[in-house]
């Protein structure tokens, strides 16, 4: 069925394919020599041209927030490599780490050389220990091959990169939440503006980038920004790692272009529902993300724009997969502890709101239904994380998105699947 | 200047302001909980959300800052921005915030201290809901010692971070942090080093709720019981400006009063508690004359007439001691009737403190040295070879209730002396050598001025009412001259003393209780700031 070649998986089934001979073998590090050739702006302008937008959940494009770090600065510039991969469902940056941890450091030396960077940072989530060793020797290898260090491949750009391992917290992956954590503070995200890429890193201009987003940058420099934007829909292109996990028999990492169908990934990569059972709502972009009916999942395209329509998002492609035997109550009460377990606790709505969420949600399914439970469940999302209605902007509550994170697919549950809520309401009123 | 249209007021600003703060500087109320003008800006306690034109979401006015933009982006082709703090929007926010703040909010207003003077109780009755929809159980946890004198009720709490703020960027000392995440966050010491800094005080002071308390007013009475009265600590010579909460003549608590050229926002704990120990000290309330080794009361005529007999009878020969304890006022007036040898009592003089923030505790512990000296021009750096020369016999001596040690020279000084007499409000060493006692008033009884440290002159309110048959210490200093038959000087009030001292000293000149304001003036060129 499929045509598409994988770009930045393609080799992540032969023997070796993490190491540094292997990648060099298949062409590793011709992107950065190339790229240390040109003028950083001219990089900066063929990602902006290739409009890659970041792989880490809000989709903004990569190129124009690299524009953002000003132009006349005598501070440091910093890049940071958001590896904290922690929303749920998403496992697609740990395998990049496990098998093609050269391609993300290549990707990454093009950022830095691209922002003008000269310090760079591997913010790891803390649970990765594995890939966090690999990435040791990675870097390590990758200084004694000079491409890391002081006048990288002859130039006269220097570069170091630094690996920081993350703690544990969810909310760390938000990127000023990063660069608290990164400062030793606590991962509180800050209140913007002002914004990383005017003061972030310890006040100093910094962009923070995905570990996919990095990774599609040699393949951007070597096979040009047309090349890219060819793949998939002109808004939102480029080869994406989607997660498959859930109620399907073959859950794992597919590399397809944007725009995939839905369908396609679930029935045909992820092999479909196992014992022949029904789809019953699918979560298209990581738990943050509102979930979609098996009808509407059977007919939308993975790409930015179009999930939006749809009340969604792309976010991490987390596809999450729930079948007809999944109590829809109790599924959304596992999300609605999940994100009260890792609020940061800072902003009034989501502190308060989520723990409400969970409360109600529990008495809920412990058979303590109230009639007015659902109107309720409608209203505390709405003020945790507002009403999901992008035409106007998104009309977060917080600090950061993680109220929208929790609001909306905690609403999509009870918008969608209302009748299972009501049965867990007083009897009479439903008859009423 | 950018010019701000807020609910439909224009308003021209300084750019770089917030919206808050350009709200407020016009009498508009945005409600808010964390933002403290001292403090970094953290925005999360999502109070003071407005409507600004242009932005799909609701913005934090605290960190929205107004500044030109341009003109192809200016509203209505002439405003930089417009803000909206009260349209359906916003009010149906802000009860959504607090709906949120009060749902693990005990309600346990009628035992809680802050009652009265609590932004949770206010802002829910101008701008929350009546009733509660919360159904589920309330996170329910024991109060805390944070330091020897904080106590944290955390089921008040509502984590607006200001206490964590103060501690790193005001005291600097980082005692406080929030322990967990989310929903279990709570405010909490380090374990090896408790809430104990001398800046301490102030987070109860700062927390916009009931749940910082200190241990020292902790269930002693209801605000609304309470005077309060804007005056000056005198614990050292920076004279910060507090507020005395009194009820009849007890002083219940000092907390600090604003004052961005003295104090910022803050004060010490040495002054927050030093009022303590006017009540500990043994007062000295009526005049009093020696009898062999102890006192006989006497009325006032007998006292004032007894004092001006051995003032007269010293021929000139009796010298006046000023005090940096005592008002400028009070110096001055003993400076005229003395009319010769002026001395001093010495400064009290400890470590000097100063905070990252620029918060300082002065090493001058006496809230008055800059002012004497500046008052009492003529104070003999070598009081005994002074004594010696002009062959003094007498002492009049403001004293200041604070219980020196009296060192060798003055012990000497004292027995070589014909008679004392001691201007006190306390029974101290000096006191009990005196021949004839005066009572006068004690630190929030009485009026004047005091000039601190960086030349600023500040007013003494007082706060309490006399105690006994004391009198205010101009008052005694005037009655004695009348007796002494300098009829020439008399003062209807402390105020006329300033107006007469400032005639003598040019950089006194034009002061006055109305010009000097609750913030004082600066006597370098007078004007404020």
């Amino acid at each position: 069925m499929s045509v598409f070649k994988p770009v930045l998986t393609e080799y992540i089934h032969q023997k070796d394919c993490h190491t540094f001979p292997f990648y060099k073998s298949v062409g590793g590090y011709t992107a950065l020599e190339k790229v240390l050739k040109m003028n950083p702006e001219d990089v900066t302008q063929e990602v902006k041209d290739s409009n890659l937008r970041g792989r880490g959940g809000a989709g903004f494009p990569t190129g124009v927030k690299w524009g953002f770090i000003p132009k006349e600065t005598n501070k440091q510039i910093y890049l940071i490599n958001n590896a904290d991969e922690s929303e749920p469902g998403t496992f697609k940056d740990r395998l990049l780490m496990n098998k093609a941890p050269h391609q993300m450091l290549e990707g990454m030396i093009i950022a830095a050389y691209a922002i003008g960077c000269h310090t760079s940072f591997i913010y790891i989530r803390g649970e990765f220990y594995k890939e966090y060793k690999l990435l040791e020797k990675v870097v390590a290898e990758a200084y004694e091959n000079n491409l890391l260090g002081d006048n990288i491949l002859g130039s006269n750009y220097n570069l170091d990169v630094v690996i920081h391992r993350g703690a544990g917290a969810y909310i760390c992956g938000e990127e000023t939440g990063l660069i608290e954590s990164l400062e030793g503070k606590r991962g509180w995200p800050r209140i913007k503006p002002p914004f990383p890429a005017i003061e972030g890193y310890l006040q100093s201009p910094t962009i923070v980038n995905n570990v996919e987003t990095l990774s599609c940058l040699p393949h951007i420099v070597n096979r040009g920004a047309g090349w890219f934007k060819a793949i998939g829909p002109e808004k939102g292109p480029g080869p994406r790692l989607f997660c498959i996990s859930g109620c399907v028999n073959n859950p794992g990492v597919f590399e397809e272009p944007m725009g995939v169908s839905l369908k396609d990934l679930i029935f045909d990569r992820a092999g479909g529902i196992p014992d022949g059972k029904q789809l019953k709502a699918v979560f298209p972009g990581g738990s943050s993300s509102a979930i979609l009916t098996a009808n509407e999942a059977m007919d939308v395209m993975m790409d930015f724009e179009e999930l939006v329509e749809k009340k969604s998002m792309l976010g991490s492609a987390g596809v999450i997969v729930m079948d007809e035997t999944v109590n829809m109550v109790q599924a959304c009460l596992n999300i609605a502890r999940f994100y009260a377990h890792e609020s940061c606790g800072q902003c009034t709505p989501c502190r308060e709101g989520t723990a409400w969420l969970v409360k109600m949600l529990t008495r809920l399914v412990n058979g303590g239904g109230k009639p007015d439970d659902i109107d309720m469940l409608f209203e505390i999302t709405d003020n945790i994380g507002g009403l999901i209605d992008f035409s106007k902007g998104s009309f977060g509550k917080t600090i950061c998105p993680f109220g929208e994170a929790v609001a909306w697919p905690v609403r999509s549950f009870v918008e969608k699947f209302k009748g299972e809520f009501m049965e867990y309401l007083p009897q009479e009123k439903v008859v009423a | 200047m950018p010019l701000l249209k807020i609910d439909g007021k224009e308003i021209e600003i300084k750019s770089g302001t917030t919206v808050l703060q350009a709200a407020e500087a016009n009498g508009i109320e945005i409600p808010y909980y964390c933002y403290h003008p001292a403090l970094e800006i953290v925005g999360s306690c999502r109070m003071c959300l407005v409507q600004v034109e242009g932005m799909p979401k609701l913005q934090v006015s605290c960190n929205t800052f107004v500044s030109d933009v341009s003109s192809d982006r200016k509203v209505d082709g002439k405003y930089d921005m417009v803000v909206d703090t009260q349209n359906d929007l916003v009010v149906q926010e802000r009860k959504n915030i607090l709906e949120f703040l009060l749902l693990n909010h005990p309600l346990d207003c009628p035992v809680c201290d802050q009652a009265g003077e609590c932004y949770l109780q206010d802002y829910s009755f101008k701008f929350g809901n009546a009733h509660s929809r919360f159904d589920e159980a309330k996170r329910v946890r024991p109060n805390e010692y944070l330091g020897s004198q904080i106590v944290i009720n955390h089921n008040r709490c509502i984590l607006c971070s200001r206490c964590v703020r103060f501690t790193q960027e005001i005291s600097g000392s980082s005692e406080l942090f929030v322990e967990a995440r989310g929903y279990n966050s709570k405010i909490a010491a380090l374990e090896d080093k408790p809430l104990d800094n001398l800046l301490a005080g102030n987070v109860a002071d700062i927390c916009p709720v009931g749940a910082l308390l200190s241990t020292d007013y902790i269930h002693k009475n209801r605000i609304w019981n309470l005077k309060e009265q804007p005056s000056v600590c005198q614990d050292c010579s920076v004279g910060c400006n507090v507020d005395v909460f009194s009820q009849k003549d007890q002083i219940l608590r000092l907390t600090a009063r604003e004052n961005l050229d003295v104090n910022g926002y803050f004060m010490c704990d040495i002054g927050r508690y030093g009022f303590h120990r006017f009540e500990e000290i043994e007062r000295v309330t009526q005049p009093m004359v020696r009898n062999e080794k102890s006192f006989d009361t006497l009325n006032w005529d007998k006292a004032i007439e007894k004092t001006a007999d051995l003032i007269k009878k010293s021929n000139g020969k009796t010298a006046g001691i000023v005090s940096p304890f005592h008002t400028n006022e009070s110096n001055f007036l003993l400076g005229i009737m003395i009319n010769g040898v002026l001395g001093s009592l010495p400064p009290i003089t400890k470590e000097e403190i100063t905070y990252q923030s620029g918060f300082r505790i002065s090493a001058d512990r006496s809230p008055n040295h800059k002012g004497m000296n500046d008052i009492c021009g003529g104070i003999v750096p070598d009081l005994p070879s002074e004594i010696k020369a002009q062959a003094i016999g007498g002492l009049y001596i403001l004293d200041d209730g604070v219980d020196r040690e009296m060192d060798n020279v003055w012990k000497e000084i004292l027995a070589k002396m014909d008679f004392v007499v001691v201007q006190t409000y306390a029974m101290t060493t000096l006191a009990r050598s005196a021949n004839i006692i005066l009572p006068g008033l004690a630190p929030f009884e009485l009026e004047g001025t005091i000039t601190n440290d960086r030349d600023r002159v500040q007013w003494l309110r007082p706060s309490l009412p006399t105690k006994g048959e004391s009198r205010a210490d101009w008052e005694i200093l005037m009655m004695v001259m009348k007796a002494l038959d300098k009829e020439e000087q008399t003062f209807k009030d402390v105020g006329q003393v300033m107006k007469v001292m400032g005639e003598k000293f040019p950089a006194y000149k034009g002061l006055s209780f109305f010009r000097l304001g609750p913030h004082g003036m600066s006597l370098n060129g007078k004007a404020d700031g």
